[in-house]
């Protein structure tokens, strides 16, 4: 359209604009006022909690106003003071104030709570006690065995991308009733793990009546217990996720093995590639970028895989299947242990933060070679 | 007999059928509708026999309707103490479950008539059961009792009674719900804080014994057993003893052209009842009759866990689990009895009554016509704590049956206590729904409720609502029995109950799938549960449990 310059023209010269300095000075008032405000409302409510100031407030719920109320006042006073400009951050300011009250404060205040003694059941209430939990957590026998489970976990998804990998390789074949396959291979990502927890692991692996269990059977397995034996547990849990999430990796590498040009594999075709050199010298390192993503995807899945768990085995037999997630679930809801639960929660945020940058770099570094 | 007559019983759903996740309103046949409802009182006996008839056996599961409808017959308690109107203006907060589509809903209906008589009007917040223990301690925690009414298990007792949360009963509602027809182990010091009452029951809580009528008559393995060297004759065992006999001896045996097996352990974690099921096989080492404690030592708080009678009894499931189902280490409570019991797998579990109202009505059921009933086994001999040595009682083999979560009851907070207006109606509330006869209306309908008084045990009652005598003799007995035993064991009611219990589940995992011997886990919960009582507040958690033993 023709107005688009012009329009464009017009931000970039309001976006300069003098403003009159009364007018600043009362956005510059309106942000100050707001932000004593808070402050004031914040030392007020410290004040009452610690008891130095009793107002017998009930809750918190006033700094909640009163932050919402500087958040709006910072707002308005961005416009006022800045004009154009303040009006292009309102664009990103509500979101950046709405992240930091739903992510950044919630994760300073659990790093807080996560140097805490805090049992809901207990008499003294929340007691700072500094790096105890962090040290209870290295001596946790079951923190390790979870976290050495996870990693087995996370070891499965090589399998299971490259089932996916092969099943996507069918699926972007011509072959009948292609459609068809696509949609049916999906219909178990759109599964909750809680349904497969119930329709797959106490009903169709259930040793006395699960379909599985005697297929099993017929094929000569005389006590097909799923769940009785560590590492058939492991393995059984490994299988079940495998099959709710393999879907999603498939559809990644469908889209990537859709969007790749035909014409570089018929170029290999006719320079004389059979299909398994086509596979390792042209599809899958053109499909590496697309690989590595779907990989880290699934990993972060991994990591947070506990539903499933908790549903079929609560971690048996004797821990063989607890994940790091689900020893955090047990040790909150279980135990109301709320400061030795964040202890987890954290340090195992810092541990994925620190696996999923090593594996980014990684994958990088093999996308660039690659590309080399 | 008609089965569908059992279908009242077995759709009493409760929190154990919640965390199995199972259904279980039962169908039922059909009888005429009642007639118009008088406006006047009704002689006891017409009353209650009027109220078993809503909406009459087999006539489908009760609706909100019939519910209004009960309420309303039972008022005639509220009248004799509020005038009408007397709490208009009032609002009151009632916090429950709304497992199975009962509990907070089953209590609208039954106040709906109570609010249009005193004109207050109650507030609900309803949970699910997996939410209530997290919701209850966060508001205990950070001090935001949002509700005047709350509908809580015994075992928190410590959690809020303990720390001053509840209002004491007054004298006015104990003659109101006559609370001298509950059951003994109902009685203080359960429901009550250093002398002071606070719960008003409506329900009740016990393991029992569930046996295969059939295993334990069958001549072929009555012929097997005595020529194995089986002690004694054939039959229904009594004693954990002989629980271990016949369930070694029925490994690799058939019965009716199907693999026998004995007793059903439950070895996996269940959120912390599972705990439940091995203190049955406990109790009845280390409930000495002459110590009301049994979990800890009274004067210290030391854990019994790893004392010989708890070790026995870990032990024991040890010994078992290689008779029992290949896949029992994967099982547990929820699947020991509808998977595996009721389904026609093992001889005998120990559970809560509802395995005996299902037997007949779930459509899982196989067992119907040959299941059995009785209190939990006992032992040839018990463990004295005090002395160190076990002990062989004159009496014969000792019993203890477990009381295990000891059953919902609603409690009025302390919040309405600076109000006169708003603590009268609470407690008017709560005492509506305690009542004598609602509760027999809720024992014998679906309500998640157990039979709590003596007189939900008129056998002739529930006959004359078209029940099988022997049957629910049998039933109701196994029950009874146990709630009137004077060694029953009683749960302690402190603080983080469950906290110690899901620590515990934990460590027998290991146990059970072979890491540690029984001793050596043992020893691993009793350090567990010492961290726990020092974190929770060991003096405090001292007299909290003194006090729940009424010591």
């Amino acid at each position: 359209m023709a107005s688009t310059p012009l329009a464009a023209g017009r931000h970039y010269k309001h976006g300069a604009e003098d403003l009159p300095a009364g007018r600043r000075a009362a956005g510059r008032l309106l942000i100050l006022l707001a932000t004593l405000g808070l402050a004031a409302v914040f030392v007020v409510q410290l004040l009452d909690r610690l008891g130095v100031l009793p107002l017998g407030l009930p809750n918190w719920r006033p700094l909640l106003y009163a932050y919402v109320l500087w958040a709006v006042a910072l707002c308005v006073g961005q416009v006022i003071l800045r004009g154009e400009q303040g009006r292009r951050a309102l664009f990103v300011l509500p979101a950046l104030l709405f992240t930091i009250s739903m992510v950044i404060f919630p994760t300073a205040f659990g790093l807080y709570i996560a140097f805490t003694d805090w049992n809901l059941s207990s008499f003294a209430g929340r007691q700072f006690n500094g790096l105890a939990n962090l040290k209870a957590l290295l001596q946790d026998a079951y923190f390790w065995n979870a976290l050495r489970n996870t990693v087995y976990y996370v070891l499965a998804v090589l399998v299971e991308y490259a089932l996916a990998f092969g099943l996507a390789l069918l699926l972007n074949a011509e072959i009948r009733a292609r459609r068809f396959f696509r949609i049916v291979f999906l219909l178990p990502f759109m599964l909750s793990p809680v349904a497969v927890s119930w329709m797959v692991g106490k009903s169709i692996m259930e040793y006395r009546f699960g379909p599985a269990a005697t297929l099993a059977r017929h094929l000569g397995w005389d006590r097909p217990a799923f769940f009785a034996d560590p590492v058939i547990a492991r393995l059984s849990i490994m299988a079940m996720d495998a099959w709710v999430t393999i879907p999603f990796v498939l559809i990644l590498l469908l889209a990537g093995l859709q969007a790749m040009p035909k014409e570089i594999t018929e170029a290999a075709k006719v320079d004389g590639a059979n299909g398994w050199q086509t596979f390792w010298r042209i599809t899958f390192p053109l499909m590496l970028p697309v690989s590595l993503t779907a990989i880290v995807l699934k990993i972060i899945f991994k990591l947070k895989l506990a539903d499933i768990v908790i549903n079929v085995t609560a971690g048996g037999p004797g821990g063989a299947t607890d994940t790091v997630t689900s020893f955090i679930y047990r040790e909150y809801r279980d135990r109301s242990n709320v400061g030795y639960g964040t202890m987890l929660a954290m340090f195992y945020l810092v541990l994925i933060i620190i696996f999923v940058i090593l594996l980014l770099k990684f994958a990088q570094r093999r996308m660039r070679q690659g590309l080399g | 007999m008609k089965l569908e007559h059992y279908g009242l019983i077995k759709a009493q759903a409760s929190r154990r059928q919640v965390l199995k996740g199972a259904a279980s309103v039962g169908a039922m046949g059909a009888l005429g509708a009642l007639g118009a409802w008088p406006g006047t009182a009704l002689a006891q006996g017409e009353l209650r026999t009027q109220l078993l008839q809503i909406p009459g056996v087999g006539a489908g599961s009760p609706t909100d309707a019939d519910w209004q409808k009960v309420g309303e017959l039972c008022l005639e308690a509220t009248k004799a103490n509020v005038t009408e109107g007397e709490f208009a203006g009032v609002e009151l907060t009632f916090m429950g479950l709304n497992n199975q589509n009962l509990h907070n809903l089953l209590f609208r209906g039954f106040l709906k008539s109570w609010e249009a008589y005193t004109g207050a009007k109650i507030t609900w917040i309803d949970l699910a059961q997996a939410d209530y223990n997290p919701r209850l301690q966060q508001a205990i925690a950070t001090g935001t009792v949002d509700f005047d009414l709350l509908e809580m298990g015994a075992p928190f007792e410590g959690d809020v009674c303990g720390k001053g949360l509840a209002s004491e009963m007054p004298d006015w509602v104990k003659a109101q719900i006559d609370m001298d027809d509950y059951v003994d182990y109902l009685k203080a010091p359960v429901g009550t804080w250093e002398g002071k009452t606070y719960r008003i029951s409506i329900d009740g809580d016990c393991h029992n014994f569930n046996y295969r009528t059939d295993v334990f008559s069958d001549p072929d393995l009555a012929a097997a057993w005595k020529s194995e060297g089986g002690q004694g004759e054939w039959g229904v065992p009594k004693t954990w003893q002989q629980v271990q006999a016949a369930t070694k001896f029925l490994k690799g045996k058939q019965v009716a052209g199907q693999d026998a097996y004995g007793y059903l352990d439950a070895p996996k974690a269940w959120g912390g009842f599972g705990f439940y099921f091995l203190g049955s096989r406990a109790t009845a080492y280390a409930k000495h009759p002459d110590d009301k404690a049994w979990l800890f030592d009274v004067d210290t708080m030391k854990p019994r866990i790893n004392n010989p009678a708890w070790v026995r009894a870990i032990q024991d499931v040890l010994d078992a689990l290689p008779a029992e189902p290949p896949d029992q280490l994967n099982a547990d409570p929820g699947t020991t009895a509808f998977q595996q019991f009721l389904a026609g797998t093992g001889s005998m579990v120990s559970w809560w009554g509802d395995v005996g109202s299902s037997a007949k009505t779930s459509d899982g059921s196989v067992i119907g016509d040959t299941v059995g009933f009785d209190i939990l086994p006992g032992s040839d001999d018990v463990y004295n704590a005090k002395t160190g040595a076990w002990d062989k009682l004159p009496s014969g083999p000792n019993y203890a049956p477990n009381m295990a979560y000891i059953g919902w009851g609603v409690y009025v907070m302390a919040r309405v206590d600076g109000d006169a207006k708003k603590h009268k109606a609470a407690w008017s509330a709560a005492a509506h729904l305690g009542g004598k006869d609602i509760s027999l209306w809720a024992s014998a309908y679906p309500s998640g409720f157990q039979p709590y008084r003596k007189s939900h045990f008129n056998v002739a009652e529930w006959v004359a609502a078209g029940y099988d005598e022997a049957f629910i003799t049998s039933y109701l007995n196994s029950q009874s029995n146990s709630y009137n035993h004077p060694n029953a064991a009683i749960e302690p009611r402190i603080p983080g109950i469950f906290q110690y219990y899901s620590v515990a589940e934990d460590e027998l995992a290991k146990i059970f799938a072979g890491q540690y011997d029984a001793q050596k886990g043992a020893d691993n919960i009793a350090a567990a549960w010492e961290k726990i009582t020092d974190q929770i507040g060991r003096e405090q958690q001292l007299a909290l449990y003194r006090a729940s033993l009424g010591v």
